[in-house]
């Protein structure tokens, strides 16, 4: 067998409508493939995930003496950065009313650029820009609920130490007012004993234990 | 006092990862490197006849596909056909079928791996198995060594790898077939070629009995149902997806070939004008990389084409034949789970965890398969003794002739399970199923006939007789095989004291359920547990109406 080079092109009628009958019919098939209808659990996360960008469009993290959300502003912080969401920081100072409401609470200030300075650098280490807002008020939750409904806060993410453990509001009674009359999402850490799993825990503290 | 409960831990189970580009890429990477395989075996057998060939068995083809769809999404476990065969027919038939499918993997090792360095012949000249027939012997045998070797040691192709190679060849294919027929084909050239070479019948069909091995292969998708994503709702689009894409490869492939008008003419010994399909008759050398001749016969594409085909043919190739040792182990290790093999091919190697024994002794048999098919290139004698016994036939035809044995003798007992499950188990439900049934009554239970499960049965019976009557050494070798493992099957049930022609007792009813279950099909589960509830109600009250 020998062969000699020429070249030709040959186009005929037919080999165009060929070329377009197995292109458009190969690419049709492999789409139809490819977008197989959605199951019902698939239908349901899809509805989570498109909420989720409404959720948490706005995040507000709050701290006061009551309210210790140190252990949460990490998630926070990345949690804005996943969904590019806009972060708030905000220190609520109660002023009792023996007190004026403008009086000099040194304490409380100190403790309140400690808190905020430390979530400010959390933010910038994770690239998210952050406001931080300090409050007086004579109750802090109706200040929180305030700066929420003012700010158009989505998500409200709080800190509780257990603090009212004993008292017949685990979570602290300011949490749970914000949490009842909220009128958006809330998040509420519990700061629990990080990287315990419960094989480790010593027999004693199991529920149901003996 | 209150207790503490304590749950028991989970065995771990195989995670669902393959995604639907991940479940096609897993049947392209098999069923798309056939027609590399294919394509010169056809054209030199059926001539002017091969996109007939190809329609014929391509018809059975899409009969096959839409039966493994309707059963891979029916029952998602690994098995494949074997496990079907074994569920409709008994353990017996179950144990044939795999046996079928066995003697295909093995061969699949060897034919791919063979046509991978014919492939790679058309870059580097001394693999040219004709000339250097001891070079291409060597570097074949090393592929499957090396092969073997990879898989004891647990290296695999990742799925990513599989699904970027799969759409890197669709592209190609596709590329090759549209500047194809834009620019070098010629419609009155193929009516030409159709009219004045159409073949005798005997070399239709064997050019039949050849174009089903451009098909073969499917069954990888049922093999990987248990890690596929939503199994019943993916396998059914992913299987229709490749039916039709490879459908329609080899069909616009046999037109093409049979329409060219090459880009450099080509001439015989003689001097005379050929046309392109014509360079395929007794020449192994040809017929093991048709698609790469077929793309440098492009006007211009051909010169980029003649390079890079050949080695992404080659590529895809060798992932086909590393899937023939997986493939194997795999279907082992569901029979052996079966007791339907030795629980040897379960053992797995406590190093390396994989299933040693299994992958040495199916590539041991590749190697066998390798050596019987090299030996007339090899030695004149053996060639001698070849064309006495079996008409001269190349190993290519050797290989080629019992991977279409395995193929058509294990879909021919996947159709029978298809109509027998369709009978005995209507309540495990269909997300997919074949059109064309008829409603019958059977065991006083209603049921859907499937009509195309007889179409195809017929179909791919008769090219299991095309075989057996066109390849003398299939018709020898492929029974030998079956009856070869049915002695085998004999002794070791025996040796078991389990029984050989009967089955054992199965809780099909449970087991489909937990097969639901497993793969995350609730919705198929909750009608399953209801089905099987109103079939025993049903039950119930024929049998008080007759008290």
């Amino acid at each position: 067998m020998t062969t000699e080079p020429v070249s030709a092109i040959h186009v005929s009628v037919a080999g165009v409508i060929a070329a377009l009958l197995v292109g458009a019919s190969v690419c049709s098939v492999l789409y139809w493939m490819l977008h197989p209808p959605a199951s019902f659990v698939q239908k349901i996360a899809k509805d989570a995930q498109s909420t989720l960008g409404k959720l948490v469009d706005k995040i507000m993290v709050v701290f006061s003496q009551e309210i210790d959300s140190a252990h949460m502003m990490a998630l926070a912080a990345k949690l804005a950065r996943g969904e590019r969401s806009e972060l708030l920081a905000i220190y609520v100072i109660e002023v009792p009313y023996s007190l004026p409401p403008d009086a000099d609470m040194e304490i409380e200030q100190r403790a309140a650029l400690d808190a905020l300075g430390a979530a400010e650098t959390l933010a910038n280490n994770t690239n998210v820009t952050i406001r931080t807002e300090t409050v007086k008020a004579r109750s802090t939750t109706a200040a929180v609920l305030e700066i929420a409904k003012r700010e158009q806060v989505h998500l409200m993410i709080l800190g509780s130490f257990r603090e009212g453990k004993y008292t017949g509001a685990p979570l602290g009674h300011t949490i749970e007012e914000i949490a009842a009359d909220a009128k958006c999402d809330v998040l509420i850490g519990v700061e629990g004993k990080h990287g315990t799993t419960l094989g480790e825990e010593p027999p004693g503290s199991l529920s149901g234990g003996a | 006092m209150t207790s503490t409960t304590v749950v028991a831990s989970k065995a771990p189970e195989l995670r669902r990862s393959v995604t639907p580009w991940g479940s096609f890429s897993w049947g392209y990477s098999d069923v798309g490197a056939d027609i590399f395989v294919g394509l010169g075996l056809v054209l030199a057998a059926a001539a002017g006849a091969s996109n007939v060939a190809f329609l014929f068995a391509g018809l059975v083809y899409v009969c096959i596909g839409l039966a493994y769809t309707e059963l891979a999404a029916t029952y998602p476990v690994a098995g494949g056909g074997q496990y079907f065969v074994m569920r409709g027919l008994g353990d017996f038939f179950g144990f044939v079928a795999g046996w079928a499918v066995l003697l295909d993997f093995t061969i699949d090792v060897t034919l791919f791996a063979w046509t991978c360095v014919d492939y790679l012949s058309q870059l580097i000249p001394v693999f040219v198995g004709s000339t250097h027939p001891w070079t291409h012997f060597t570097v074949v045998l090393l592929l499957i060594v090396g092969l073997a070797v990879l898989n004891i040691i647990g290296v695999r192709e990742s799925t990513n790898f599989n699904g970027f190679v799969s759409g890197l060849d669709v592209v190609s294919e596709l590329s090759i077939l549209m500047l194809g027929f834009l620019f070098a084909f010629s419609p009155h050239i193929l009516v030409s070629n159709m009219t004045h070479h159409w073949p005798t019948t005997y070399q239709l069909m064997l050019g039949i009995s050849y174009a089903i091995i451009s098909f073969v292969g499917l069954e990888s998708i049922s093999q990987a149902a248990e890690e596929t994503q939503r199994p019943a709702s993916i396998i059914p689009r992913t299987s229709i997806a490749l039916i039709l894409t490879i459908l329609i490869f080899a069909l616009a492939y046999s037109h093409l070939a049979l329409g060219m008008r090459p880009w450099h003419p080509i001439f015989d010994d003689h001097g005379h004008p050929m046309q392109f399909w014509q360079i395929f008759p007794n020449n192994g050398d040809n017929q093991g990389k048709a698609v790469a001749l077929l793309a440098a016969q492009i006007p211009y594409f051909g010169a980029i084409a003649a390079l890079y085909v050949p080695i992404l043919g080659a590529v895809l190739l060798l992932i086909s034949s590393n899937s023939g040792v997986f493939g194997s182990s795999r279907i082992a290790y569901a029979m052996s789970s079966n007791d339907l093999l030795p629980s040897i091919f379960k053992r797995v190697h406590p190093k390396f965890r994989t299933p040693v024994i299994s992958i040495v002794t199916f590539c041991s048999i590749a190697v066998l398969e390798l050596v019987f098919a090299a030996l007339p290139s090899l030695f004149p004698g053996a060639r001698q003794t070849y064309a006495w016994l079996f008409r001269g036939e190349s190993g290519l035809d050797f290989l080629a002739d019992l991977y279409a044995f395995g193929a058509a003798t294990s879909y021919s007992f996947v159709f029978l399970a298809l109509i027998a499950l369709r009978m005995k188990d209507p309540f495990s439900p269909r997300k997919f199923k074949i059109p064309l049934n008829v409603p019958m009554t059977y065991r006083d239970e209603k049921i859907e006939f499937p009509i195309v499960g007889v179409v195809g049965f017929i179909g791919i019976f008769a090219i299991l007789i095309f075989t057996l009557l066109t390849h003398p050494i299939g018709r020898v070798a492929g029974p030998l095989w079956v009856v070869t493992g049915i002695v085998l099957y004999f002794f070791y049930r025996r040796h078991r004291g389990l029984p050989v022609f009967k089955s054992q007792t199965h809780d099909w009813r449970t087991a489909q359920v937990q097969i639901l279950k497993h793969a995350g099909e609730l919705e198929l589960m909750d009608e399953c547990i209801a089905n099987n509830k109103a079939a025993d109600e049903r039950r119930a009250a024929r049998e008080a109406v007759t008290k």
